[in-house]
């Protein structure tokens, strides 16, 4: 029988899907002003580019607010616990309709793998992202903070590799948003907040 | 069901995307010349005029950078070479049924230059069009005669630009009034 | 509208689309509409004679009142005199000017340079044919190396101050405008009246762009020839072509840019700056610098709002390179190429010939070669620093090598060069093959040893040689050249820049300029393919699994 608990906030349900628009919105518009195609053009690409880089900085403020008051920063807390499990379940058991290993909980709701995941986002391409980005952005202050030495080239090089990780991440993202116990129980719980989870 | 419906559309939008990424490409055509727009455009003259036997006739030369320059902005050169051939544009304007085709007249080829600093000429997908509405044992004809305005005799000296009125009559005879 | 550069990416693309992605129609163009600046209008279109009037409207003082000028002037030394009578020092004021002395010695580089001392790849060089390029010296009579630098009255008040657009000196008459009815281009059965001395004396006001453009329009032989930014279109040009002097709205005159001082002008090409970091230039400052720049007006920081970005450009791009989308927008061609190695061929009757193109502009000419002109012309950009380095009359040089008769220094490196538009003019002209050095020709003297008397280049070459006293070795020979011309005129309406993606593109305008990264220009091939590539295998990845996911709950359930 399965038990219906409420996992994902309103707050939570509002910053995953504005924050999950913004960042496609960021890549669309990020690869044109790399020159991948040409859909907005490159004036108008570069100008959304930064509207939506600055719109998410803002989301962002929001965000680290809500986890820290709520004390919800500690579902983001790493474990190795399980991890095994995890693989071997994506690997092999989800094939099989086997046993989820890990039961979600409103306290616990990221499984070990997520939770390794998203540190990943959070320490590596974050942090690359957010730099490399703030540079391009301040161009013209470089000189006086002391940058003068940096080159556009390598912040840009940067700034694309992570581009291409946050393109990767989101495709895994997104397909693993499948692989709840039916095809569509993780996303609607993403959308109405609540989680079916078997006893 | 469902996904076979949301296949179905997907299918369609990205078809969709795809002509419109080609129809342009279908429509008309656009090569490269040698010359400046000015000499382009004098060859292309010259070209029309030698097949005067099968009815062609300059009848107008535009400018349309010009206009645009009056107006106070910008445009890199753009001429414009309108030639008519009654015996092709005849038939088609008889017939109640092609006779919105008018709307084609004259038979245009337009010379242009890109920010590449290279000259470009631009055509008609003539054979296309007449099949689409129609007429294409016609504009398969004067699809064949426009290659020949295109290709150049570099061996010959630049001639000088043939300045003909729009719709007046041009060196190729008093009888062409722009069709 | 949407095109794909990589074919690989359509997958991925495709796949984002199937995300729900819907976005807006919005606006592709890069040039948005831009708020046109008030155009301010007078009525009515104002002709270069009209121009002049109002000036005149505006002077405290009406020239044709004063009894001096209420004379038949014989000749133009003697309108000078009437000049100098009350404007007593402005002869000795322009003898100190480039203008006069056609001699400059840049302080930097320490090359002597000047109008009388450069060889460049057009008509190459002015000793020995004095009589017909003086027609663009603001003196009378310098007709050989004896001319008396010191000579007041020799000086030409008329030719910069004329306000009724009938002075012109000629050429082969050594500064002088014609004092009798002379015929007109020479050969063509047209006659010039004898200049009206007195009439333009009584109307003489300040310089206008017809009065500059008389010699600076028509350098290098013609109207639009030399520079490319400078033609007669600019004489009474709209707002398209040049913002600044658009004849019914702004209305700039040279004198607006280049200011001068006691005569002297500000500006110049061989001592130009490249780079001004100094902000506005307020009136009353005592700093020696260019008045003639963009900044001195417009300061460092020039855009706002949604151009707000283009400040970050100014570290590497000269204003010009954007805000000059093309030159020679005038509709005149401006020469593009010149190669002397053909000259003297004859027509049948062994006659000189002209052979003329479809823009009605000669490409053969048997006294010159073979030319090539063009309008709408994309600049070629190059990094500049100010520093210009000639190929003197003693320089020498390795023939084997397209010559450089200017070189422009900079790189992106030195912190001191911008990435500039220019015109390259490119030449095949006669040189030293003994001696591998430039050398002086006599092309119109009135000797039968000039090239366009008897079309013997190396009589010409031997007899100006001669004549500017230099050592050659009998050999002519031919060599390729280039000649670099800043281009910073017709300055375009700011709707008309160069648009982001002209140059953020791959192989855009700038593409082959080192030093600079741009967005947009397939910078990272490498790791864009690599990139890509993972991409496609996460998807592949992602879709396999779910392929088995399906079929495995299919063949269980």
């Amino acid at each position: 029988m399965a038990e219906r608990i409420y996992i994902f906030k309103r707050f939570e349900r509002f910053w995953h899907w504005s924050q999950a628009l913004l960042i496609i919105f960021l890549l669309v518009t990020g690869f044109e002003i790399h020159g991948t195609y040409s859909l907005f053009g490159f004036h108008a690409a570069t100008e959304l580019h930064t509207t939506a880089a600055w719109t998410l900085v803002a989301l962002w403020v929001f965000a680290i607010f809500w986890h820290f008051t709520t004390g919800e920063w500690k579902q983001y807390i790493p474990t190795m616990e399980k991890v095994d499990a995890m693989l071997k379940f994506y690997l092999t058991g989800i094939f099989t309709d086997a046993p989820h290993p890990f039961k979600q909980t409103t306290v616990r709701k990221h499984n070990p793998l997520q939770r390794l995941a998203y540190l990943f986002v959070l320490a590596i391409i974050n942090p690359l992202i957010w730099t490399t980005g703030w540079f391009y952005l301040f161009y013209d202050s470089w000189e006086s903070w002391g940058f003068g030495w940096l080159n556009l080239e390598w912040v840009a090089f940067f700034h694309v590799i992570a581009a291409f990780m946050i393109l990767i991440f989101l495709i895994a993202h997104i397909y693993l948003a499948t692989a709840g116990h039916t095809v569509s129980a993780h996303i609607k719980a993403m959308i109405t907040g609540w989680e079916e989870v078997e006893d | 069901m469902m996904k076979a419906v949301v296949g179905f559309i997907t299918g369609i939008v990205f078809v969709g995307l795809v002509g419109w990424n080609m129809a342009d490409v279908m429509m008309l055509r656009e090569v490269a010349s040698p010359y400046s727009v000015e000499e382009t455009a004098a060859r292309i003259q010259r070209n029309i005029q030698s097949l005067s036997a099968n009815g062609w006739t300059l009848s107008g030369l535009r400018n349309p950078a010009k206009a645009v320059a009056n107006s106070g902005s910008n445009v890199p050169p753009v001429l414009l070479i309108e030639a008519c051939s009654t015996k092709y544009s005849g038939p088609i304007l008889k017939d109640d049924a092609t006779r919105i085709l008018s709307i084609l007249m004259p038979c245009t080829i337009t010379v242009y230059k890109k920010d590449d600093g290279k000259t470009y000429i631009g055509l008609m997908n003539a054979g296309l069009m007449g099949k689409m509405f129609g007429v294409g044992d016609i504009m398969a004809k004067v699809a064949k005669d426009q290659e020949t305005f295109v290709t150049f005799d570099s061996s010959k000296p630049a001639p000088p630009l043939i300045k003909v009125r729009p719709g007046g009559g041009g060196a190729g005879g008093k009888d062409a009034d722009g069709c | 509208m949407f095109k794909f550069k990589y074919k690989g990416a359509e997958l991925i693309v495709a796949f984002v689309l199937s995300l729900g992605m819907i976005w807006p129609a919005y606006a592709t163009s890069d040039a948005k509409a831009v708020d046109k600046a008030p155009v301010k209008t007078k009525g009515s279109s104002v002709d270069v004679f009209d121009i002049a009037t109002e000036q005149d409207k505006k002077s405290t003082a009406d020239h044709s009142k004063f009894k001096e000028l209420q004379v038949d002037f014989k000749d133009g030394p003697a309108v000078t005199k009437a000049c100098l009578a009350c404007h007593t020092e402005a002869s000795k004021q322009l003898h100190k000017t480039k203008h006069w002395n056609w001699d400059y010695i840049n302080a930097d580089t320490k090359q002597h340079l000047g109008k009388k001392n450069v060889i460049n790849n057009f008509c190459t060089s002015v000793p020995s044919n004095y009589k017909f390029c003086t027609a663009c010296h603001i003196g009378y009579g310098w007709e050989d190396e004896n001319f008396d630098f010191t000579a007041e009255e020799k000086v030409d008040c008329l030719v910069c101050h004329d306000t009724t657009a009938s002075y012109k000196k000629l050429p082969g008459l050594a500064g002088h405008p014609n004092y009798k009815t002379m015929e007109w281009p020479p050969h063509s059965g047209k006659f010039r009246a004898p200049t009206d001395l007195k009439r333009i004396a009584q109307n003489v006001g300040k310089t206008s762009r017809a009065t500059c453009g008389a010699c600076h329009f028509r350098g290098g032989g013609g109207d639009a020839v030399k520079h490319g930014d400078l033609d007669s279109t600019l004489t009474n040009p709209s707002r398209y072509l040049d913002v600044h002097m658009d004849a019914k709205g702004l209305d700039f005159s040279c004198a607006k840019c280049h200011t001068s001082d006691s005569h002297e002008v500000a500006g110049s090409r061989y001592q130009p700056t490249a780079v001004d970091d100094k902000g506005t230039f307020i009136r009353g400052s005592k700093d020696e610098r260019n008045a003639a720049t963009c900044v001195a007006c417009h300061g460092n920081v020039p855009h706002d709002g949604e151009y707000e970005k283009m400040n970050s450009h100014t570290d590497k791009l000269a204003c010009q390179t954007c805000h000059i989308p093309a030159y020679a927008r005038g509709n005149k061609h401006t020469k593009m190429s010149w190669d002397w190695s053909t000259l003297g061929e004859m027509d049948e009757n062994g006659k000189p010939k002209k052979i003329f193109g479809s823009e009605g502009k000669v490409l053969y000419d048997s006294k010159k070669g073979d030319f090539t002109y063009d309008r709408y012309v994309i600049p070629e950009y190059q990094w500049f620093n100010g520093e210009v380095e000639f190929t003197l009359a003693d320089t020498k040089f390795d023939p084997s090598q397209v010559l450089k008769i200017n070189s422009f220094k900079g790189n992106a490196d030195d912190g001191k060069s911008r990435i500039w538009p220019t015109k390259v003019f490119r030449g095949k002209q006669m040189y030293d093959k003994g001696n591998n050095t430039l050398v002086v020709t006599s092309l119109s003297d009135d000797k039968e040893t000039a090239l366009w008397k008897n079309f013997d280049i190396n009589k010409a070459v031997e007899y100006g040689m001669k004549y500017a006293g230099r050592d050659f070795s009998g050999q002519v020979g031919w060599i390729e050249t280039e000649m670099s011309w800043p281009i910073t005129h017709m300055v375009a309406p700011k709707e008309d820049v160069v648009a982001c993606h002209q140059c953020h593109t791959e192989n855009g305008r700038l593409a082959g300029i080192d030093g600079i990264y741009m967005p947009g220009a397939n910078n990272t091939p490498l790791l864009d393919k690599l990139g890509f590539a993972l991409a496609l295998l996460t998807l592949i990845g992602v879709l396999i699994h779910g392929a088995i996911r399906y079929f495995m709950h299919k063949r269980g359930g």
